[in-house]
């Protein structure tokens, strides 16, 4: 079993010559085997605290800590990270130009194997297939360029591919659902679900609990001006789906501003 | 300005003629060229300064080979092979010269149907004296337009000629390989002479390379004149060591076509100066090149499409990268003179720093002197996109490697354009070479 844990983390960023802070002391601990949700509303840190967790260098970490199994990642680059056994499925993937979709996962999963062993074409191309046939993609999406010219909803899709094909130990989905359609949501789904198991764990966040519906959440964390303010089980999403984050926020008493409201 | 010493006597050079049994006319314009370049200038390309270069260095013959005579009269000279020549039996059409020696000549059964020509330079001059006196030095490449172009004149020691008779058409391409030793003390003055007749069709496929580093200089020309309605693939892979002037200079006619795709891939400092002239009405050129400097070197690439006829097409994409000290300049020029009615000429010049020391230029030059065109330009020198580098990491890949699968895209529109995978593979492979070298350089000095 692994264990990811994020301690009181606080983060800033640098924008031109203005500093924010976003995340305000995040606690959040997860296990192999879990499903975690994240909900809150927009501009809350969601993206911040997925992106610091895998190592963006563009967020400081002024205090507290993220550590896998006991280990502090804070001073290891976005790569070391994901060969420890994270992985991102980001909000908005790169696209890039010249590299086919394929040779990028084959190399990808070699970084992760030693230099002498890399994994045999034959093999790779059994699991990429299987997994292509699960997310119903088409082959020619293997060969395209790196989500050159793909659809929101490809590109989506095409980051779920990477997941099944890298194998992490955990998972961070940033907003995986956003601009799908609902077959493509439950495909999507369905590539999640195959991964679970006691050895993956993952971190999911969305704004609907549509998406809860299909990956049924083992804990569910809301996030309010750069913090968890609650977290609780699946029916909490459901809460949240008709009270809002206003009432939440007011049964809480906490004073935080929420964008849509002024 | 700096007072030249000519490189040769006059007495020596008509020695030289003689021994290689030369065109009168040619040694006459030798004679003439010794004399004039020490006083013509060197020609100016923007922000690159070569001035100081050692450019005119080494001996019209090998130092070490006195007793191997470099005189064509005996074709049966072998050529020692090349150690690359694996496909030769594969290679429908192979060329292949080393140092300046009588080339190898292996034409596929297509080439020697449709009557192409492929010869040493001087035997060239024998049995072609008057494609000689049509095109050598006279309409791409001007014998004494400036003191590189004289200088060149005076001491080409070798070369090849290379003629497509009208309606000649290629299927396969013919393939060169162009070696210098690099070591052995002499003057690399290697003359390409290409004539593609009317309506001809061919691929080429160079290939320059240098064994070993080694103080003298080399002063190579190509010229290439497309006769009306000729179409031709050009594609180069450069891997100079030696400090390098380098011409390759085309002249088309009328409806006349030219693909440029070349690699710049070379280990020494290197002064280009590449120049379609599009004369004929109708007439096409498309300049693809990418290039990658690293360590200390200096590569100043300068390219100039000129639109004289009516109807012309000029494109010039320009990709580079550099890392280290090292230094790449491009300029693209791109120039409509009066009268070229109905032209387009556009340009794209970019570069990428892949260190804080690396120098970087991407000059877009329009000269426009006529109104009824369309002309456009696009540079930028910048470093590698950041969220892309972010998003390679973030699947486990090194810096290194992500950076050169960014780079390679950024190069990649060059390598799309190579027709043969083989040669596609062979400048990929050198790409990657050449940054992997880098990177190791650069993270040793950090
Ligand atoms: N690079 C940056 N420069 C300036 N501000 C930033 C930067 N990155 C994030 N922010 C700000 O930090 C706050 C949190 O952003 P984040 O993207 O983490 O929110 P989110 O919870 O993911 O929102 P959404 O639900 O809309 O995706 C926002 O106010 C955002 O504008
Ligand atoms: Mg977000």
């Amino acid at each position: 079993m692994s264990v990811l844990e994020v301690r009181d983390l606080h983060v800033r960023v640098d924008d031109q010559n203005e500093h924010k802070e976003i995340l305000k002391g995040v606690d959040l601990t997860m296990k192999t085997g879990e499903i975690h949700a994240v909900m809150g509303p927009n501009g809350t840190g969601k993206s911040t605290l997925s992106g610091t967790i895998m190592g963006n260098p563009r967020y400081q970490v002024t205090s507290g800590d993220i550590l896998l199994d006991g280990v502090s990642l804070l001073d290891k680059p976005v790569d070391e990270r994901a060969r420890a056994g994270l992985f991102l499925a980001m909000q908005y993937p790169a696209e890039i130009v010249g590299v086919t979709n394929a040779e990028f996962m084959r190399a990808a999963i070699n970084a992760r194997r030693p230099d002498d062993d890399p994994i045999s074409v034959r093999q790779f191309i059994k699991e990429l297939d299987h997994n292509l046939a699960l997310l119903d993609m088409s082959e020619g999406m293997a060969e395209r360029y790196l989500n050159q010219g793909f659809s929101g909803g490809e590109k989506k899709r095409n980051e779920i591919l990477q997941l099944l094909m890298i194998k992490p130990t955990f998972a961070i989905l940033d907003e995986i659902d956003s601009g799908l359609d609902i077959d493509a949501m439950k495909v999507v789904a369905k590539g999640v679900n195959s991964m679970r198991g006691a050895a993956f764990g993952s971190l999911i966040i969305t704004h609907y609990q549509r998406l809860l519906d299909y990956i049924k959440p083992d804990v569910v964390h809301v996030m309010m001006g750069g913090r968890v303010v609650k977290s609780g089980d699946a029916d909490l999403a459901r809460k949240l789906e008709d009270e809002g984050y206003t009432g939440l926020r007011d049964e809480l008493g906490l004073d935080i501003q929420l964008t849509d409201e002024n | 300005m700096v007072r030249v010493k000519p490189f040769t006597t006059a007495a020596e050079l008509a020695t030289f003629s003689a021994d290689h049994h030369e065109m009168a006319s040619l040694a006459a314009l030798r004679q003439q060229a010794l004399a004039a370049y020490p006083q013509l200038p060197l020609p100016t390309f923007e922000k690159i300064r070569y001035q100081r270069w050692p450019l005119f260095n080494g001996n019209l013959a090998p130092e070490q080979a006195a007793n191997q005579t470099v005189t064509s009269t005996s074709m049966s000279a072998p050529v020692a092979p090349l150690a690359t020549t694996g496909a030769a039996d594969q290679e429908p059409a192979m060329i292949q010269q080393l140092d300046l020696q009588v080339p190898r000549v292996q034409l596929s059964a297509e080439a020697q149907a449709q009557g192409v020509v492929a010869l040493d330079f001087f035997q060239a001059q024998r049995e072609y004296p008057e494609l000689f006196a049509k095109y050598y030095g006279t309409l791409a490449a001007p014998a004494l337009a400036n003191r590189l172009a004289a200088f060149h004149t005076a001491a080409v020691n070798g070369g090849l000629l290379i003629y497509l008779p009208a309606g000649a058409k290629l299927t396969a391409p013919l393939t060169l390989e162009l070696t210098q030793s690099g070591d052995n003390g002499q003057l690399y003055a290697q003359h390409l002479l290409l004539v593609a007749g009317e309506n001809s069709e061919a691929t080429i496929l160079a290939t320059r390379h240098t064994t070993t580093a080694g103080s003298a200089s080399a002063n190579i020309v190509e010229e290439l004149i497309l006769e009306q309605g000729a179409q031709l693939r050009y594609t180069a892979i450069d891997g100079l060591k030696n400090t390098t002037y380098l011409a390759r200079r085309a002249y088309l006619f009328a409806d006349a076509r030219i693909d440029w795709a070349l690699g710049e891939m070379n280990d020494g400092d290197i002064v280009t100066d590449f120049n379609t002239d599009l004369v004929g009405n109708g007439s096409q050129a498309d300049f693809k090149a990418v290039a990658i400097s690293t360590g200390s070197q200096f590569q100043g690439i300068t390219t100039r499409l000129t639109n004289y006829g009516l109807h012309t097409v000029a494109n010039i994409l320009q990709h580079g990268v550099i890392l280290s000290d090292a230094t790449l300049t491009f300029n693209g020029v791109g120039h409509i003179v009066k009268g070229a009615r109905d032209s387009d000429s556009q340009q794209e010049n970019r570069v990428l720093m892949l260190s804080r020391t690396a120098r970087g230029d991407a000059n877009p030059i329009l000269l426009i002197d006529e109104n009824d065109v369309r002309a456009g330009h696009a540079a930028s020198v910048g470093r590698v996109n950041e969220s892309q580098m972010y998003y390679l990491m973030s699947r486990g890949l090194s810096k290194d490697l992500a950076e050169r699968l960014v780079i390679r895209g950024f190069l990649g529109s060059v390598l799309t354009e190579i027709p043969v995978a083989a040669a596609r593979a062979a400048l990929t492979a050198t790409i990657e070479r050449k940054l992997i070298d880098g990177q190791r350089h650069r993270d040793r000095a950090q």
